[in-house]
């Protein structure tokens, strides 16, 4: 199981890397046959990442949740998958072209992790290691989305074909509003890895809260996202301003992942 | 004063306050926390040590100033709640009110529509119901009213959930038992006796942990009254109010002391535990680490091979009127000789570390969780909306739309909806 699952990962490099490409030559060509040839392969890519994420669970015998490399590459499916979602939902095959590459360069950080397959510490034999985790994947999955729509919202005036891009990418209101409603998902879900989080903790180490470097800093991307809303929601901060926050916002989430495990090691040193 | 409630009560307050609480729990992560001001001066400068100690950054979660801005955020968040509550009833009462509709703005608006009920089922609205509105026939439907509650209750979860925390905090009560199966242990300043019955490792084949159990009873000293559980990691046991949690586990041995051939003391030694001999009590011994694999590792000490009991190994340090007079490993077999007193080490085991914890609080910051998380599903995935019809005298209708978060998505929608039902009724 193990080593199909050792294929599949391969495949599925192969196919997102493909996906980038034909979004690239998309934009480069202008021919519309390419975006949804793209959204096609970034589809199948998507499909045999989920067949390789269960090799590897059947292979591992338990959720593979459960270190750097198994987050990666479930970072990188979430990511893929929200972006599917988004780009179906709002019709706007752009989007891809932006999270494509964001997408590859998860899954190549995820290359770069040890593939070996570990027993699990006492710690984390647990139920709620799926709830926590898997709510976790979809959060940074969609703050992963909202910052490539801002990025596209913080484009969109400067680009050069004018026609190409209003065809193709909704009115900077729109873009606006999908990224407000990515942030949405992102903060329910991080919500509920916190609060996931937080009972299991309580059963496993005696404390809901730590205030770990993991717990503290999901605590300040959760802070950052609640004031994006409030200025959003309150205080008309729309636009270029929320574009940004966004950004920020996805910074926080990329220390909170890899930041914290790199520069600030505590009791989630595993994950 | 009227100016500083209105300030309090703010969204702006709450920005700042929330501001600046992200970036103390920031540098509350990067700084490490709990530290003397020496070892601080020794990582940084003295200078930068002494602004650490003084700003309490050395304890930024427990410092005063963190707790005060926690303080003032429960203030504004019930300030805020107080001040909303009127108006979030009044959106709710008005969301479905043909009068107040039909005075308010609209996020859309059609007008010269023949068959109003086919866009209210295009809209997915639940059936209209019709009104009067200054003599004028009307078609009014509202849904997901409960959306405007999201943010209220999110802001009470937020209170809760601070409420929980913080008195827990203040009032929980914590200790750490530990020992080798058959030790009984009083639980902190507490009526009750703790006995390990048991304690057992489960090992896989290759050699990494699978689960630590424990076999616990709780005996109350004041009715006798004891109680048996077995916890293991994530399975903790309330007994008597307290919660019990398998927590780590150690090496112990059992250290004898003989002088001339008779036995003065057997005894079970803790790794990290001193021994002193009651008949020259300034001789002591400490047992400071045990390895079942012992190996001698150039450069590095010593260390184990596997977790197997291959070749044990005691590390231990002897001290003589609390002077460190000697610190080396004895391996099996091997035994320390001094002023005629024979020391042995010999029958390593697995010593068992028990959590035992009581905060009445927490309850409340689940559910301050759990409030928080369903305000929130509230505020961003349930949408207030809102669709009505006017009959003009012509007897066309004049159909529009509210959704105060669906903005330019809803309007879209709105419109396709419109343009599907034109084109049916043509």
């Amino acid at each position: 199981m193990l080593q199909t699952e050792n294929a599949l990962f391969t495949i599925v490099m192969v196919l997102y890397f493909a996906a980038m490409i034909l979004y690239f030559l998309f934009i480069a060509v202008k021919k519309d046959r390419l975006a949804t040839a793209a959204a096609a392969v970034q589809t199948a890519g998507l499909v045999l990442h989920t067949a390789a994420l269960v090799c590897r669970g059947i292979g591992a015998g338990r959720l593979p949740l459960t270190n750097q490399y198994e987050f990666a590459t479930s970072f990188a499916w979430g990511l893929c998958l929200v972006s599917l979602v988004f780009i179906w939902r709002f019709k706007f095959p752009m989007l891809g072209a932006f999270a494509a590459p964001v997408i590859f360069l998860v899954i190549g950080y995820a290359a770069m992790q040890s593939r070996e397959v570990r027993e699990l510490m006492p710690a984390l034999r647990s139920n709620w290691l799926g709830f926590h985790v898997s709510t976790a994947i979809i959060s940074y999955g969609a703050f992963g989305v909202s910052f490539v729509l801002s990025i596209i919202f913080l484009l969109r005036g400067s680009m050069r074909d004018q026609g190409f891009w209003d065809k193709h990418v909704p009115s900077r209101e729109k873009l606006d509003l999908i990224s407000y409603r990515s942030v949405s998902l992102g903060l329910l879900f991080l919500t509920f890895t916190i609060v996931t989080g937080a009972i299991w903790a309580e059963r496993a180490w005696g404390s809901y809260w730590s205030w770990d470097p993991k717990e503290t800093w999901s605590l300040v991307t959760w802070i950052v996202y609640a004031v994006y809303l409030h200025l959003r929601l309150r205080r008309g901060w729309r636009g270029q301003a929320a574009a940004w926050f966004a950004v920020v916002g996805f910074v926080c989430v990329m220390f909170t992942y890899v930041g914290v495990n790199t520069f600030l090691p505590g009791i989630h040193s595993y994950a | 004063m009227k100016k500083v409630w209105i300030f309090l009560s703010s969204m702006r307050f709450a920005i700042i306050l929330l501001g600046v609480l992200a970036a103390a729990c920031a540098a509350g992560s990067f700084i490490t926390q709990g530290q003397s001001l020496e070892w601080y001066a020794s990582v940084y400068s003295k200078r930068t040590a002494a602004l650490i100690v003084a700003l309490r950054l050395d304890d930024v979660y427990h410092s005063w100033w963190f707790l005060l801005m926690a303080l003032f955020l429960c203030g504004n968040l019930l300030a805020c709640s107080v001040v909303r509550l009127p108006r979030v009833l009044r959106l709710t009462r008005s969301a479905a009110d043909p009068e107040a509709l039909l005075a308010g703005p609209a996020t859309v608006t059609r007008e010269g529509v023949a068959d109003p009920e086919a866009l209210f089922l295009a809209m997915r609205m639940p059936k209209p119901k019709r009104a009067q509105v200054s003599g004028r026939e009307a078609l009014v439907s509202a849904q997901n009213r409960a959306g405007y509650w999201g943010a209220w209750i999110c802001h009470l979860g937020i209170l809760l959930l601070i409420l929980g925390f913080g008195l827990g905090q203040m009032t929980h009560r914590e200790w750490v038992a530990y020992g080798v199966p058959g030790r009984t242990c009083q639980v902190g300043d507490t009526d009750y006796l703790l006995t390990i019955d048991d304690f057992r490792v489960d090992l896989r084949a290759d050699d990494t942990v699978e689960q630590y159990t424990a076999d616990i009873t709780v005996r109350s000293t004041l009715t006798g009254e004891a109680r048996s559980a077995r916890i293991s990691v994530n399975a903790p046991a309330e007994l008597f109010g307290y919660k019990y949690y398998q927590n780590s586990t150690g090496w112990a041995a059992r250290v004898t002391v003989e002088k001339d051939g008779e036995t003065l003391q057997d005894e079970v030694l803790c790794a990290g535990e001193y021994l002193r001999v009651t008949d020259l009590p300034d001789l002591a011994v400490y047992f400071n680490a045990f390895y079942p694999d012992y190996v001698l590792l150039e450069g590095r000490g010593p260390a184990t091979a596997s977790g197997s009991l291959n070749n044990p190994g005691y590390l231990y340090s002897l001290y003589y009127q609390e002077n460190l007079v000697g610190m080396n490993a004895l391996l099996a077999g091997e035994e320390i000789k001094v002023d005629g007193y024979v020391i042995r080490f010999s029958e390593p085991r697995n010593y068992t570390v028990i959590q035992v914890k009581r905060d009445r609080f927490a309850p409340l910051a689940l559910a301050g969780g759990l409030v928080t998380t369903l305000g929130l599903l509230l505020a961003l995935y349930v949408q207030p909306r809102a669709v009505w019809a006017v009959r003009d005298d012509a007897g066309k209708w004049t159909v529009s739309g509210l959704s105060p978060k669906g903005g330019v998505l809803f309007a879209e929608r709105f419109a396709e909806a419109a343009g599907d039902v034109e084109k049916q009724t043509t």
